[in-house]
């Protein structure tokens, strides 16, 4: 994939459609076209600016001549990795990945205690029926803000009668945000132990509950013959069949957000907005920005673990202006990364922001 | 056997990777070989006049030419062999250098390899037996496929001439897409009239058949005697014209299908086909900003569509003067990934524009954003390097050219190919770019690629010449490769006359044998393959020949 992407870097003939759709371009340093160009003639890149990007892949979407710009970064920054020319929280991030699986470096063997909050036992993945395994993003296990989005999603399903398995502890990064961090290595060898997982005990589906893993287990981990999926595509079609009834109204203005990974990467626009719709009183907004134009949180290309140099305006405070703006009182999404970076700014500004199987839980 | 032959140098193109005097040598030791010679280019004229002489001279009775692939320079030779005086299927060419010299640089394996490949031609040749080329009759008419501009002028040209023309256009109404124009760059003349001006001239011959709302459903037969049979209106028609030509223009293309653009989502983003309408339905304020986007649907990979469509550039600047004219007040910006004003008098038409104040911005649009007060565009000037969000009131995308949506369908029907885009496919793009691969059906217009208004009358006019050509010397030549049953094998099975797509196999009730209709044949080669007992065979390749081939290839010199 990498050779394949900077083979590409040729062919650009600079047209700036990447540049004009970066979320992170024309408000920093980092001008992705400009990179491209530099990489073109190998220039010096100075070694601050490849970390802007976002991984959001709008760039290599929409790129006309298929450079895959966002590979090109992949690419610049895997070389900084080699050579350890990257930021000390990055760095950290990956010794942790290396060592405990996950990129916030917590004990392994606590992964799976979330599901000691529910009041009925998950069976380990080993002894299901259907082989449907319920997919953790490390951001869901250890976080205390995300944890209660697996507890949700899991009592949900276990209302609808849906049967589901876990992993537990076994359960490993996904290895999407190493990826694309740079660490190809590591994101081998984190996907070739799931891999051998999903292999030995079956796993003939898999429910992943954020977009990240959904994206690299669906189109990065190769051919596995197995359906993976987001968690709304099975709720929402649990709603369709009746299995799931949301009856109690919600008087709210909510305003969805399309995290990158599930709406332009993965084209999952309707699914979370069928779930939305689906609940009594409630009045759905959309941003200006919303669907396959959706203006990135800055959350996703390792951007959880570390914080750039320049101070600028987040997109998540123009997110949650326009929120405000259109009268919405809660902001809702599908990613845990979204919902991290959309709080901070909401919070300040006194709007709630809430994942989608958080309002779900209040409704049914 | 007096075999003759002649290794080509091809400049250096195979000399340089094999060892030509050598071979030429080698080759003077075969028995039946008469002349062995090798030449800087066998397709020169005085290469030619080599080759004639030692026919004459030496009384060759086969020729082996041993040069580029064979199907160039196919005819010339076959001439050649006919003006020295001796059956022109007495020829046979061997690739040495795209099958050889091209392939690799080893002198030594190459040398081995183009000596195995002449050896097996010779062996081959030896077989070869004197054929004769049919002559058949050239119906003088002609089939017109679509009456747009291309369409109608070339129509108008055979019918001038004297041929008799079928024009069948699928929509109800003649014109295609000139029909649209408001006005028609450079003269700027209403594209309606243009249209009108080429059907009144056509309705005044008496021997055009004019058919709208029609389509081909079946189309067989041979140059100069093709069966076509249409459906006009759901009624059948059949009728047999001696060529083709195909003129059925492109599909506008649907932004839609970029979802960053939100067109037929908000009615401020609008086509530039959608502007030939005029602008005054749109509601403009009196100084409107406006933005003209260009390249939408060309040269961009994801929609597949790689091609620059060579219109829409013009286009933005027809727009551009348009509602500069209407609202002289306005703000038009334009912007481009290169502007490319191709036609003469482009360049000076885009700094007319320049002086009217129409800003250029170089930069592909990343995103429209439509909001209740304005368009917002969201994009990069890559000359500045700067991220910019502008408002407008209309945005104008100044589409491209696709496919004519049925063109697959057609090609399969004509049996001639499409490009890797799907547009239909010259014979060859610098010497025969009007043709197909297939005798008599000749291409025209933008159905070829994008063009013009000019350009595709042009074309029109140039691919009607050329058929023209053909059908008024009022006979051909078809090729003698026909299918040929020995009686005594053929078990009366059967098999071949399914297969056949000519219709050219009959059964003989009485002798229990199947029979070609040699009129009828096309020389596929289809029956050969399906006979189980090997009783069906092409004149001048049977499988002996083949099995003799075969073994110069493998022989161990």
């Amino acid at each position: 994939m990498q050779d394949e992407a900077a083979s590409r870097v040729l062919v650009c003939i600079q047209c700036g459609k990447c540049t004009g759709g970066c979320p992170e371009s024309g408000r920093t340093p980092f001008n992705i076209r400009m990179l491209v160009r530099k990489k073109q003639f190998s220039y010096t890149i100075d070694e601050s600016i490849p970390w802007y990007c976002t991984a959001c892949n709008a760039c290599t979407i929409r790129c006309p001549r298929d450079v895959k710009p966002s590979e090109v970064v992949i690419d610049i920054r895997s070389t900084l990795v080699e050579n350890g020319d990257i930021p000390l929280a990055i760095q950290k991030a990956l010794e942790n990945t290396f060592v405990q699986k996950n990129p916030w470096g917590k004990p392994r063997s606590k992964r799976g205690e979330w599901a000691g909050k529910l009041n009925f036992k998950v069976p380990h993945i080993s002894e299901t029926e259907h082989k449907r395994l319920l997919f953790l993003c490390c951001v869901h296990a250890y976080d205390p803000r995300c944890m209660v989005i697996p507890v949700n999603v899991a009592t949900l399903l276990h209302r609808a009668g849906y049967e589901f398995g876990i992993l537990g502890e076994e359960e490993c990064c996904c290895g999407n945000e190493i990826r694309r961090i740079g660490e190809l290595g590591l994101f081998e060898e984190l996907m070739e132990e799931n891999k051998t997982n999903f292999k030995e005990y079956g796993v003939k589906e898999i429910i992943a509950l954020s977009p990240h893993c959904m994206n690299t287990m669906k189109n990065e981990y190769g051919d596995t013959g197995i359906k993976v999926m987001h968690y709304t595509e099975v709720l929402s079609g649990l709603i369709k069949e009746g299995a799931l009834k949301p009856h109690k109204p919600f008087e709210k203005e909510i305003i969805y957000h399309d995290p990158c990974f599930l709406g332009k990467q993965n084209k999952i626009f309707e699914e979370p907005r069928d779930i939305l719709k689906s609940i009594n009183n409630t009045n759905l907004k959309e941003f200006s920005r919303s669907k396959e134009i959706s203006l990135c949180c800055e959350g996703g290309g390792g951007r959880m673990f570390f914080e750039v140099e320049t101070h600028y305006k987040r997109n998540s405070e123009t997110r949650v202006e326009e929120a405000q703006s259109k009268g919405v009182e809660i902001i809702t999404t599908a990613c845990p990364f979204c919902v991290m970076t959309l709080e901070e700014k909401a919070v300040e500004k006194g709007l709630a922001v809430k994942e989608l199987s958080e309002i779900l839980m209040e409704v049914i | 056997m007096r075999a003759g032959i002649f290794i080509c140098h091809c400049g250096h193109n195979i000399k340089h990777t094999v060892d030509v005097r050598y071979l030429s040598e080698y080759f003077k030791k075969i028995p039946g070989v008469v002349v062995s010679i090798d030449y800087a280019f066998v397709c020169s004229e005085p290469g030619q006049d080599i080759i004639k002489e030692s026919i004459e001279n030496q009384k060759l009775d086969r020729v082996v030419i041993a040069s580029c692939t064979p199907s160039l320079h196919g005819d010339l030779f076959r001439d050649l062999l006919k003006k020295s005086g001796t059956n022109p299927f007495y020829l046979k060419r061997v690739s040495i250098r795209e099958h050889c010299s091209w392939v690799g640089d080893d002198i030594e394996a190459n040398t081995e390899k183009a000596k195995r490949l002449i050896l097996s031609g010779l062996y081959a040749a030896s077989h070869y037996i004197p054929l004769e080329e049919k002559m058949v009759e050239v119906n003088k008419s002609a089939l017109v496929i679509g009456g747009g501009v291309s369409g109608l002028s070339a129509a108008l040209f055979l019918a001038r001439m004297g041929i008799k023309v079928y024009l069948i256009e699928r929509e109800k109404e003649l014109g295609g897409h000139v029909r649209l124009l408001n006005k028609v760059w450079p003269s700027m003349r209403n594209g309606k009239e243009i249209i009108r001006e080429l059907i009144d001239e056509i309705e005044r011959l008496d021997n055009v058949e004019i058919y709208t709302d029609t389509i081909i459903t079946n189309f067989e037969g041979f140059f100069g005697n093709y069966q076509v049979t249409i459906n006009n209106n759901g009624q059948e028609r059949k009728f047999i014209v001696g060529g083709v030509v195909v003129a059925t223009g492109f599909t506008p293309f649907d932004p839609s299908i970029k979802p960053e653009l939100h067109y037929k989502k908000d009615k401020r983003i609008v086509t530039t086909l959608d502007l030939e309408k005029g602008i005054e339905y749109l509601e403009l304020p009196k100084k409107p900003r406006v933005a003209i986007l260009h390249c939408i649907g060309s040269r961009d990979e994801t929609i597949g569509r790689s091609y620059c469509s060579r219109i829409c550039c013009i286009n933005s600047l027809k727009t551009a003067e348009e509602i500069k004219q209407r609202y002289p007040d306005s703000f038009v910006e334009s912007f481009y990934m290169d502007v490319r004003a191709h036609p003469r008098g482009g360049e000076e038409y885009f700094e007319s524009l320049q002086e009217k104040g129409v800003l250029f911005t170089r930069g592909n649009v990343a995103e429209i954003i439509p909001t209740d007060k304005n368009i917002i565009i969201r994009g990069e000037d890559t000359l500045l390097g700067e991220v910019y969000e502008k408002e407008f009131d209309l945005v104008v995308l100044s589409i491209g050219m696709s496919t004519a949506f049925d063109s697959r369908a057609l090609g399969q029907l004509l049996k001639i190919s499409l490009d890797k885009d799907g547009f239909f496919l010259e014979a060859h793009i610098k010497l025969r770019p009007f043709d197909t691969a297939v005798k008599g059906i000749f291409i025209a217009g933008s159905c070829s690629g994008p063009k013009d208004t000019e350009e595709s009358i042009n074309h029109g006019r140039a691919s009607a010449l050329k058929l023209f050509g053909m059908l008024n010397l009022g006979y051909a030549f078809v090729e003698p490769f026909i299918s040929y049953v020995d009686p005594k094998r053929c078990s009366g099975c059967r098999q071949c006359e399914e297969a056949c797509i000519a219709k050219a196999i009959k059964f003989d009730e009485k002798l229990r044998v199947v029979k070609v209709e040699e009129a009828a044949c096309m020389g596929c080669g289809l029956c050969n393959a399906t006979c189980p007992s090997s009783a069906i065979s092409l004149k001048g390749y049977f499988d002996s020949f083949i099995a003799d081939e075969i073994s110069g290839l493998l022989e161990i010199a």
